[in-house]
């Protein structure tokens, strides 16, 4: 392209630019048809039906508490959900919602021991399945594993097979760790001020990490593609929602997390009690599927690996690929690379 | 790092882009160690600390206003759907325990079948709401 052609081009490009952005909020999340199977306060358990159910087990999808769950069901052609589905899996999602103030008390323990737990029986409940799959991701895969540390009782027995995909397990060594981590940081004064810390500065907290590429690259891309003639809207819109739309951290739950991963490592060192139960994760047995990127940075790889040497599976799968926190599981590359991968190592272990 | 004859293949405009994108690529690069620094993770605290106070502050003044107005304020209607929240929650444990009972009682008539029997349960909350 000329600079004269380029330069007659701007005016549109930047019309196109404005309309990309402002019409943002009007995109189509998680557009595959479910229905809810039970609630607990704002917390839903939905379920996808497949119309090929080909295999007996489900699978239960936990995201993390900071990002909502349509990260799965992004946008129809590119959905982790439209998948499985396809592949012959009946498909459970478990949506924290969006906590309030009157949620300030929801712990750890309330998500692990009560919600998990109570989405798990209600999943094989409804669909009459005898063990299912737990597939968890970010915070959610942390939530999961931490629940199959649990001593064992009954629906406890009844997860087959345990995915966590790019799972915090000892964070002390990251950014995170060096913002939050100080004890001088009054993590429970925080905590208790704002009773549920507003999603928006959990994702200021995420941006900065980045902070050229989230504040300023993403967009000049994004103007260039545009001015280029190449940006398409239903790629960047999705995602940019979801990005956008982070529900609020119950403050207790946050604290929780904060000393338990960035302070104190409670979790690798088995110090983590839930409800006076201690967390092992040497009770993990399951079949074990790890994801993990090379290019991580909200849970950079070297603080997901400990997870090898605590765990007690015989079946250990561990898919380590390029890619990003997000972009590994919902980026375009991967419908074609990692999801084959993952519904590959699914199929092989949800036989009767 | 593209080689000298890359570069001067290259049109202007696409020169001016790539020396840009390098330079944008360092500031990044710096960017990302400057966050990642102790006394920059001090910064960010204190002004979430700051912050949480500030917010506080304002909600309890806005709330003393509109209660001395005789209107429920924020924290009333907070302190209304906690309660709402324990009643769920009892709620949900007794419903589970009939569940549990429905389930031994069905398993009882049908000669110690498995709780489920293998079938999906009626789904006694099953919504018919779709997304």
């Amino acid at each position: 392209m000329s600079s004269i052609e380029r330069l007659v081009r701007t005016p549109a490009a930047a019309f196109e630019f404005a309309n990309i952005l402002l019409t943002t909020d009007d995109a189509t999340l998680g557009a595959s048809e479910r229905e809810a199977v039970w609630t607990h306060r704002g917390i839903t358990l939905w379920r996808y039906r497949s119309s090929q159910r080909t295999y007996p087990v489900p699978v239960l999808l936990v995201f993390a508490l900071i990002n909502r769950p349509a990260i799965f069901d992004l946008r129809p052609g590119n959905s982790f959900v439209e998948h499985l589905l396809q592949e012959g899996f009946d498909v459970f999602l478990l949506d924290w919602g969006h906590p309030e103030e009157e949620d300030a008390d929801m712990g750890l323990d309330e998500y692990v021991c009560d919600e998990l737990h109570w989405g798990i029986r209600e999943t094989l409940r409804a669909s009459g399945a005898e063990d299912l799959t737990l597939l968890g991701w970010c915070i959610g895969a942390t939530l999961s594993a931490m629940y199959c540390g649990l001593p064992r009782d009954g629906d406890r027995d009844r997860v087959r097979n345990l995915a966590l995909l790019t799972m915090p397990v000892d964070p002390r060594d990251s950014t995170y760790a060096r913002w939050v981590g100080d004890p001088a940081f009054d993590v429970d004064g925080v905590a208790e001020h704002y009773g549920v810390l507003p999603g928006r500065s959990v994702d200021f907290a995420n941006k900065m990490l980045k902070p050229v590429t989230n504040f300023w690259t993403t967009y000049r891309r994004l103007w260039q593609g545009v001015l280029d003639g190449k940006s398409r809207r239903e790629a960047y819109q999705p995602m940019a929602k979801l990005v956008a739309d982070n529900p609020n951290f119950p403050g207790r739950a946050f604290a929780q997390w904060i000393k338990m991963m960035y302070r104190d490592g409670d979790l690798v060192s088995g110090r983590v009690r839930l409800r006076g139960r201690r967390v092992d994760l040497a009770r993990i047995d399951q079949n074990l599927l790890i994801v993990t990127a090379a290019a991580d940075h909200i849970a950079p790889r070297p603080t997901t690996m400990p997870i090898f040497d605590l765990v007690s599976s015989e079946d250990v799968t561990h898919i380590d690929r390029p890619g990003g926190h997000i972009g590994l599981i919902a980026g375009s590359a991967a419908r074609n690379e990692i999801w084959p991968e993952i519904s590959d190592w699914l199929r092989e272990r949800s036989e009767r | 790092m593209p080689d000298r004859s890359q570069q001067t293949d290259r049109s202007p405009s696409e020169q001016v882009r790539a020396l840009y994108e390098e330079a944008e690529s360092a500031a990044a690069k710096a960017f990302e160690e400057a966050v990642g620094k102790p006394s920059f993770g001090a910064l960010l605290a204190r002004s979430a600390e700051n912050a949480a106070a500030l917010a506080r502050i304002g909600s309890d003044v806005a709330d003393l206003v509109i209660r001395n107005m005789r209107i429920a304020g924020r924290s009333d209607i907070t302190h209304l759907a906690r309660q709402l929240h324990r009643t769920e929650d009892k709620l949900e444990r007794i419903l589970q325990e009939v569940e549990l009972l429905r389930d031994e009682v069905a398993a009882g008539r049908s000669g110690g079948r498995s709780a489920n029997g293998g079938e999906p349960s009626t789904g006694r909350r099953s919504s018919s709401e779709t997304s």
